[in-house]
């Protein structure tokens, strides 16, 4: 018989309108001793104001050095069941999209090898399975693999790529996220499962620059969307808009920031002047049947994001303003970029030091010469306002 | 006489055995470092590198940890398991 | 460690997302036209081919048992051909093609306790991480006041009346494995007391110079406790940001009375109208008060409603305090401006006012 936990605590977050965690894990728990001992802990944690995990470093698959976060109860004797409670991650689908009897296999698998809890999904977009012992491990990981998956990155290692749901169903997308993200997992499953790096190595890829994946503010490599024509115009549409009561002038052209948008309230017309436009997507967004993103499409290409654990928070900056990712060529030129960089961050890194930290340290302007990017105006906000310049050239008294 | 990947592979298991002894752990990037500056002239690479540190994982000779970064150590018990 | 057997798979990856798309996806792929947002939580994708396809956005606890994900599963096979996906903040998504089955999904995933919303002008699901239920460095639970927060403002879920999106995220600590620090809303759990040091086991489980080295404000030196080799913090530059105990647990940081959460404000990811940008400080600290973090909520609540009252449409809560300026925010709010605002770490002085472009009443 399992033990039975009262829970007053928890139970109070049954109540309420929004779907109940608590009710996931005791829907778990009906089927499962971990998941049952899990509310026991939770509830002891609530009335503690504490938690009660250890980290574990060592737990794995044979070969792999990610995708399985040690996790162990520091009150085993009073939870058994999740004395060992390991999370494992599984690399999603690009898009997230499934089908059921995809989902019911992964499932099945669950409910024969761990607690039956789950994420869906991990904020870095695994599939994250919660709570399993050392002795599951390898064959949790037998099954996943014998069925077609595998486990997501962990560790110093390549992280999980994710990207936006893209043209699988989205009119904005300025290039095939979904295919990207994938082509990107499987060209480095080396550097996802065995980590090599100074510290994590994350790759996010938005279809368009409002940016639904927040590659900007997570990923080391944030793609991001964008187009170099004109934004294509249908003159009817904007009338319609119009005619059905969009303030086009207040709320659409006064908001533009590149202000380079003009509406003519007689004529119920919209002229933009695309050599400013900033491609931000206000616009479209607003408008999305009258506006569109231009033709000739690609995606800019930024470094650097990250949390604040270590140096600070940091936004992606931008690497390279265009690129035609789509393209054969321009993505293997791309690929051989990202290895220039992992090399240079490899050789020169500290431990725990994402690029964008690492790029703070050695300065944008080595860093681009040691994985030979020019600088471009692009790059910056704004060149710098200090006279504090390192030079490594000048001229000697003889040359004057 | 060029060094061949299992003789990288034992050389890199010596450094951990070595480095254990001295509580100290070693990051893959560490070892690969080491072996360049030992045996560069003796034809070795990073990729030969890559995969001495493939094999001693796959066998089970050494094994990745991960405390804060990710670390190549001999198998041990882990600190935090309970029993 | 499990003996490897004979035949392991590794390296195959994840399954190619092709065979999980649905036949319109594949039909159109890169040739939509437009969509719109036809009821809350519900839009249809329009492709140059002319066919619709329905997406209904459904909320979930993000912490699922394989019961729901079957539940799920099921509903997809009824409805959707057996095709669902989730979103990038948890959402699980049902993907149809036959309008008439929009009610349908609609009921039976609302009958379930799963609201359908979360699109546009809307609140949707806050991007969150493990806390008391997984993570071993948590300042505070997640999933609780995850729950507690989106019973509060579920009908901004559920219907579109703000100005503008507000994203809302939590992290139970300043690792921050989801992007809080970007967000309209951010809650942050915070520690506030410098790690107690466990000098029997440090130099066990712990290398010293590693240690030392992981302290961003350089608060640990390596010294000799009890004539053991140990570390000692300068507790005063210690700003409790707990890299020492992801590196070494012998640096204990957890404290039941110290720790809780902060707020920050005006954040965003998007690109729309102004650049992405970080959140910033509006409540230091308040303490952890589960179940149900009744203080938490409430300050949440009031930024909220401060902020849809007062932003024009589109406004999004960072756009609208930079609009208006932060002594409006905390005018308006209520919210005591205290020292802790003030940055003091690197490069501080960037976000002094430093102009006199100020608002002042008669």
């Amino acid at each position: 018989m399992p033990k039975e936990y009262k829970t007053p605590k928890l139970d109070e977050l049954e109540k309420g309108p929004w779907p109940s965690f608590v009710k996931e894990i005791k829907l778990a728990a009906k089927k499962s001793e971990m998941s049952n001992d899990l509310l026991g802990q939770l509830e002891q944690s609530y009335n503690e104001k504490l938690g009660h995990w250890k980290h574990g470093g060592i737990v794995g698959v044979m070969g792999y050095g990610g995708g399985v976060i040690g996790r162990y109860s520091d009150l085993p004797d009073k939870y058994p069941s999740v004395s060992h409670f390991h999370t494992i991650r599984v690399n999603q689908p690009s898009g997230w999209f499934y089908t059921s009897d995809a989902l019911r296999t992964i499932c099945d698998i669950w409910e024969k090898h761990g607690s039956g809890l789950t994420n869906m999904h991990g904020s870095t977009g695994d599939m994250v399975f919660l709570g399993t012992t050392t002795d599951h491990l390898e064959p949790v990981f037998k099954d996943l693999t014998e069925a077609g998956w595998d486990l997501g990155g962990s560790g110093s290692d390549m992280r999980t790529p994710s990207c936006c749901v893209g043209p699988g169903r989205c009119e904005w997308a300025c290039y095939d996220t979904l295919q990207r993200c994938y082509d990107i997992t499987m060209r480095y499953q080396d550097e996802l499962h065995r980590p090599a790096f100074p510290y994590k190595w994350k790759f996010k890829f938005a279809g368009c620059p409002n940016d639904c994946v927040a590659s900007i503010a997570r990923a080391d490599i944030s793609v991001i969307g964008t187009w170099k024509d004109d934004i294509r115009v249908d003159a009817d549409q904007v009338k319609t808009y119009a005619d059905e009561g969009l303030d086009i002038f207040n709320d659409v052209v006064l908001n533009c920031p590149a202000k380079c948008m003009r509406y003519d309230g007689e004529k119920k017309e919209i002229s933009i002047d695309n050599k400013d436009c900033r491609r931000c997507m206000h616009c479209i967004n607003v408008m999305p049947k009258a506006l569109r993103p231009g033709v000739e499409q690609g995606a800019t290409i930024l470094i650097g994001a990250k949390a604040p654990i270590v140096e600070g928070a940091l936004l992606s900056s931008v690497l390279i303003p265009f690129l035609d990712i789509d393209d054969e060529e321009e993505f293997e030129a791309f690929c051989d970029l990202i290895e220039e960089m992992q090399d240079v961050w490899c050789e020169e890194g500290k431990n725990r030091e994402r690029v964008g930290e690492f790029i703070q340290r050695v300065g944008m302007g080595n860093f681009l010469e040691a994985v030979g990017v020019e600088p471009i105006p692009e790059m910056v906000a704004y060149p710098r306002d200090n006279p504090y310049v390192f030079y490594e050239d000048f001229y000697e008294d003889e040359d004057e | 006489m060029a060094m061949t990947v299992d003789q990288i592979a034992d050389a890199m298991y010596k450094e951990v055995e070595e480095a254990t002894n001295f509580g100290k752990k070693l990051k893959p990037m560490d070892l690969t470092k080491a072996m360049l500056k030992a045996y560069e002239e003796e034809g070795v690479d990073k990729k030969m590198c890559k995969s001495a540190i493939k094999n001693l994982v796959d066998s089970g000779r050494l094994v990745y940890t991960y405390f804060g970064g990710s670390y190549l150590e001999l198998p041990h018990r882990e600190g935090a398991a309970n029993d | 460690m499990a003996d490897a057997a004979p035949q392991r798979i590794t390296d195959i990856g994840p399954p190619d997302f092709q065979q999980f798309l649905p036949p319109v996806v594949k039909a159109n792929y890169g040739k939509w036209k437009y969509h719109e947002i036809v009821e809350p939580g519900v839009m249809v994708h329009v492709a140059e081919s002319g066919d619709e396809l329905y997406t209904i956005r459904a909320g979930s606890p993000r912490l699922l048992a394989i019961d729901t994900i079957r539940f799920y599963a099921d509903l997809a096979d009824k409805y959707c051909d057996g095709h669902l996906r989730f979103t990038s903040r948890h959402n699980v998504e049902f993907l149809t093609t036959k309008k008439e089955n929009v009610a349908k999904i609609r009921a039976e995933i609302e009958a379930n306790g799963n609201p359908v919303g979360g699109m546009g002008r809307s609140i949707t699901s806050i991007v969150h991480t493990q806390g008391w239920v997984h993570c071993h460095s948590a300042a505070t639970d997640a999933s609780g006041v995850v729950k507690a927060v989106m019973d509060e403002v579920i009908d901004y879920f559920k219907e579109e009346k703000l100005p503008a999106k507000c994203r809302i995220a939590l992290a139970c600590c300043l690792n921050m494995c989801g992007a809080v620090h970007c967000s309209d809303i951010a809650i942050l759990g915070i520690h506030r007391k410098p790690p107690r040091i466990d000098h029997k086991n440090l130099d066990k489980i712990c290398e010293i110079p590693n240690l030392s080295a992981s302290c961003p404000t350089a608060a640990i030196r390596p010294a000799t406790v009890e004539g053991m080799p140990s570390v000692e913090v300068i507790e005063e530059q210690c700003m409790y940001c707990a890299n020492c105990f992801t590196v070494c647990p012998a640096m204990p940081i957890a404290d039941p009375e110290n720790d809780g959460v902060s707020i920050w404000v005006g954040g965003k990811v998007s690109n729309a109208r102004s650049e992405p940008q970080f959140s910033k400080l509006a409540i230091p600290f308040i303490p952890n008060n589960p179940p149900r973090w009744p203080e938490v909520t409430e300050a949440i609540v009031k930024i909220i409603e401060v902020w849809a009252a007062n932003a024009r449409p589109y406004e999004r809560m960072g756009e609208w305090i930079e609009r208006v300026g932060w002594p409006r925010f905390f005018k308006l709010t209520g919210i005591p401006f205290e020292k802790e605002h003030i940055d003091d770490f690197k490069h501080a002085g960037l976000s002094f006012k430093r102009s006199a472009h100020l608002t002042h009443e008669a």
